[in-house]
């Protein structure tokens, strides 16, 4: 299928590439790969940091590409496979990123990319129906140790389902995991009454919370999340289960370095911008800032850990 | 090949896939042995019990010997399909663009039309539409030229 | 509420209304092209929009692309959504009767009616309907998919045998079944291929068993033209509405908007379940399948009917009704109004406008539909050399375009190649493409099912509206099955000809 074509491209892109310096930098348009749906939570936080950033960067033009599906691995594929010229990067997302190397899934692993630093986050949650029960997660320890509790997760290797493994062996318990197609099935499920409990991420329940349609019982976080000050952490109620879902950018590794320190200064501005803070708060989108080595040092550590869970109960 | 064993052999291959399909679940792991593969295996024991039904009613009752045909004209219909395929074999390399304003003529030529104006016509017409609708209203990302 | 009014009836508001139902009508009647995909692509456009017009616009949409869906599907059997499959089944043996006028008329009518009457359900009981439907759990949705499934029976008994359209309708569920495994997270049957993970989109197959068929087809006519082109060349006169079709409307739009208030992919679901019961309700049974207007009007009101339905749970509770009604909720999201009781206290002046501006659509594709209707009916004179090569780019385009994927633009010819074969053999497409999308709902359903009656199949007899369905379940099952049987010994080949 990829015969002469893809050779000539080659051949093209190496002799282009070679001419380009980091000085013209950037001298077209840069792609954005997102491997999620267009209007989706990531593209949407995409959408808003490339259209900040070229206002405040004159020379700078973003092009978001959607690649949706498989959980993020078309995308990240395509980001691994992209041309290492500098003009397509793109926005990940954990632990999906990580998930799919942990179960030897995906063609790329972490030195694939060079990592440029993340931008959001979405904090998990245990979420229960309005009339529960179950008030903390002593109280869900405890009733899962007395009866079977059905917990939706967001389908197997997911955050809510690392979150809901991590939970598990820490309180020893079993749930009787219900995998779903995503948040909105699990949505229905908690504000039906159809399961006992859900993990979540936070963005996804808040409004039904503060409705008093549901109630989360925990955000599972060192610390206390601004979006809902008043909710207690697992840290707090003595369980160090912490999860959350990053969303970083990273480029291919082979581009060259200078490039990309250009580019990653240049995001780190744009996530100190008032403007774009203000405009994530409307969102809906949390962000946490952090460097590229910061952001590579946390996506190690995440391996690891998906790993052991992965190896432990293979999916 | 009559229509009456090309029926044949598509029911004995839907028969095939069944068992296939029934035993592959004998595989499946966790939770889903007691719940998907007790899906799939439904479907699996429903196919293939009413594709034997139908496998015995053809044998006995089918006298029909025509033959089956796809097409009235063969020359035109491989040509449109060969046409298809080579419009997506070189759709991420050329772009829609340029195989497009290839493949429209090419095609009403196979089909025998001889207008080159509303040939022209058209294709330039259903290239600018795309333009308009995908590139500049929606902005979807097409492979290879873009503007 | 006057406010409100006022905000829609503003100029540049109806414009952006008109605007966005033109456009969804044209998206609608591209094959590839669906409304979930121009709404979502469109979300993020409409963030630098005024909130209330950038809802407008999509809103219209929606409602443009649903209605727009039916025209292709009468005039050249080459449905634009999944949910005028039912539409293609009455409305092309119009055409080709030279009906494609009054067959045009009538959906759009029914269309209108459908819609309407949803958003107007949507305004007035909203909150209560949206509790009521969350008392539908995996069970029931399970169940649901199994009342979509039964029209299969009725596709059967006319176009093709009735094992025949069973083991079609089988089939689609197992092509649906490729991909993951969502309750163990491991992938079946996907040979290794990463396109195959999310399993195989129905867009694609749609697209290659009904557009590229039929385009085939065309191309390898041997005569020329076998529609009946008299009536198209006379001016049209405009053609009243069948007698009786009102029954078939209010049906269709009633069902419609009960099961667009519904978890899942509800408006192929209402077009199918709609289509049946009017089939069975109706004096004119033995025109069905051979261009029976009352046909069209229960699935297009139906179709319709799931647009103001879908967005009742989405607006109340967050929990979207369909994929459009997702990347809708997007667009809610994006302007920082989360769906829930805040849409109707704080944004109420963004949220009731938005309503509103649905009946306008519905209102402006019933004026499009209605004056342009005589003119594309003549799309059926365009010499098939032309139309061959148009409605294919746009196949393999619209094919590409849903997921950026070559892979599936094969699987589109590949569809289309042993859909031919299939349709040869005389297994129905319709009841493949039936199965290929509930499939995934039922499996769903199924297997969540299980999960939550803890291994018991109990739960799917359990609750009380579980036990309304099998009752309707039955009834669209046993009468169709007993005529068949009456008529027809089993042992007697129905598909006597080609």
């Amino acid at each position: 299928m990829k015969t002469g074509f893809t050779k000539l491209a080659i051949l093209t892109t190496l002799f282009v590439s070679s001419l380009v310096f980091a000085g013209d930098y950037p001298s077209e348009p840069i792609t954005v790969i997102v491997p999620s749906k267009a209007g989706g939570s990531t593209d949407r936080t995409a959408r808003m940091l490339t259209e900040i950033a070229e206002k405040h960067n004159k020379g700078y033009e973003f092009v978001i590409k959607n690649i949706p599906g498989s959980g993020g691995q078309k995308g990240f594929e395509a980001i691994n496979r992209a041309k290492p010229d500098g003009y397509t990067i793109g926005l990940v997302f954990t632990p999906q990123l990580v998930a799919h190397i942990a179960s030897k899934r995906a063609k790329y692993n972490l030195d694939s990319f060079r990592i440029l630093g993340n931008v959001a986050q979405d904090p998990a949650i245990v979420v229960v129906p309005k009339d529960s029960k179950i008030k903390n997660l002593g109280d869900l320890a405890k009733t899962a140790k007395e009866n079977t509790l059905t917990v939706a997760v967001n389908g197997i290797g997911s955050d809510d389902f690392l979150a809901a493994k991590a939970f598990e062996s820490k309180a020893g318990v079993t749930f009787n995991l219900l995998p779903t197609k995503g948040s909105t099935e699990q949505k229905a499920g908690i504000l039906g009454g159809h399961v006992d409990a859900a993990f979540m991420n936070l963005s996804q329940m808040i409004a039904q919370h503060k409705a008093g349609d549901a109630h989360i019982i925990a955000l599972l976080a060192k610390e206390r999340s601004d979006k809902l000050p008043d909710m207690p952490t697992s840290k707090e109620q003595g369980y160090e289960v912490y999860m959350t879902a990053t969303r970083g950018l990273v480029a291919p590794a082979k581009v060259d370095a200078a490039t990309l320190d250009k580019l990653e200064a240049m995001f780190a501005k744009v996530m100190a911008d008032d403007e774009f803070k203000a405009k994530a708060t409307k969102g809906n989108i949390q962000l946490l800032p952090m460097t590229g080595k910061e952001y590579g040092e946390y996506l190690k550590g995440l391996q690891a850990d998906t790993q052991a869970v992965y190896d432990k109960a293979p999916w | 090949m009559t229509k009456k064993y090309i029926d044949l052999a598509v029911l004995l291959f839907f028969v095939v896939m069944a068992v296939l399909l029934y035993n592959s679940t004998a595989s499946y792991t966790g939770i889903a042995k007691t719940t998907s593969a007790y899906y799939v295996k439904f479907l699996a024991v429903f196919i293939g019990g009413l594709s034997v039904i139908q496998l015995a009613i053809n044998l006995f009752r089918d006298k029909n010997n025509y033959r089956l045909h796809l097409s009235q004209h063969y020359p035109r219909f491989l040509g449109l399909l060969i046409m298809l395929i080579i419009f997506a074999l070189v759709f991420e390399h050329l772009g829609f663009f340029v195989s497009a304003a290839v493949f429209i003529p090419v095609v009403a030529l196979i089909l025998g039309y001889k207008n080159y104006l509303t040939i022209i016509i058209t294709t330039v017409s259903v290239l600018a539409f795309v333009y308009l609708i995908f590139i500049k209203l929606l902005s979807v990302n097409l492979p290879g030229f873009n503007f | 509420m006057m406010e409100y009014i006022s905000i829609v009836f503003q100029p540049i508001s109806l414009f952006t209304i008109l605007l966005g139902t033109v456009a969804g009508v044209a998206i609608g009647g591209m094959p590839g092209l669906t409304a979930t995909m121009a709404v979502g692509l469109l979300v993020p456009f409409t963030y630098t929009m005024d909130p209330t017009m950038g809802l407008m616009l999509l809103g219209g949409i929606y409602c443009g692309a649903m209605y727009g869906g039916s025209i292709p599907a009468i005039l050249l059997n080459t449905p634009g959504t999944p949910a005028a499959v039912a539409t293609a089944i009455e409305g092309f043996p119009m055409s080709q009767k030279g009906k494609a006028g009054l067959a045009l008329k009538v959906s759009v009518v029914a269309s209108f009616v459908g819609g309407s009457f949803s958003v107007l359900v949507l305004l007035l009981f909203a909150p209560l309907l949206a509790q009521q439907a969350l008392k539908f759990g995996p069970a029931e949705t399970f169940l649901l998919a199994l009342m979509g499934l039964a029209g299969i029976i009725s596709i059967a008994d006319e176009n093709s045998s009735l094992i025949k359209a069973l083991i079609a309708g089988l089939l689609g569920m197992i092509i649906a079944v490729v991909g993951t495994d969502d309750m163990s997270g491991s992938l079946r049957y996907t040979m290794g291929y990463i396109e195959l993970i999310d399993g195989i989109d129905f867009m694609p197959a749609l697209i290659g068993l009904f557009s590229m068929i039929q385009m085939l087809e065309l191309a390898g006519m041997r005569k020329k033209h076998e529609i009946d082109m008299s009536a198209l060349h006379k001016k049209q006169k405009s053609e009243p509405m069948p007698k009786g079709i009102t029954k078939h409307i209010a049906l269709g739009s009633g069902t419609g908007t009960v099961i667009g208030v519904l978890p899942g992919e509800g408006a192929t679901i209402a077009a199918f379940i709609s289509y049946n019961i009017s089939k069975r309700i109706s004096r004119t049974k033995e025109l069905f399948g051979k261009g029976n207007p009352e046909g069209i009007a229960a699935a297009e009101s139906g179709n319709n009917g799931c647009v103001g339905g879908s967005l009742v749970p989405t607006l109340t509770l967050g929990i979207p009704g369909n994929s459009v009604a997702a990347a809708l909720m997007g667009a809610f999201i994006i302007h920082g109004m989360i769906p829930g009781p805040d849409l109707f206290n704080e944004y109420a002046d963004r949220t009731y406008p938005f309503i509103i501006s649905l009946f306008i659509a519905n209102l402006v594709f019933l004026g499009v539909g209605l004056t342009v209707a005589p003119y594309l009916a003549k799309i059926a004179l365009i010499p098939p050399a032309i139309l061959v090569p148009v409605v294919s780019a746009f196949a393999v385009l619209g094919s590409y375009a849903l997921n950026n994927s070559v892979f599936d633009i094969y699987l589109m010819i590949a569809f289309a190649i042993f859909g031919l074969l299939l349709k040869k053999l005389n297994f129905s497409l319709e009841a493949l493409i039936l199965g290929l999308i509930l499939g995934p709902i039922a499996e769903g359903g199924f297997t969540q099912g299980m999960i939550i009656g803890k291994g018991s199949p109990w739960i799917f007899f359990e609750s009380p509206i579980a036990k309304i369905m099998w009752v309707i379940i039955l009834l669209l099952l046993i009468p169709p099955l007993y005529s068949y049987f009456k008529h027809t010994s089993l042992l007697k080949t129905p598909d006597a000809e080609t």
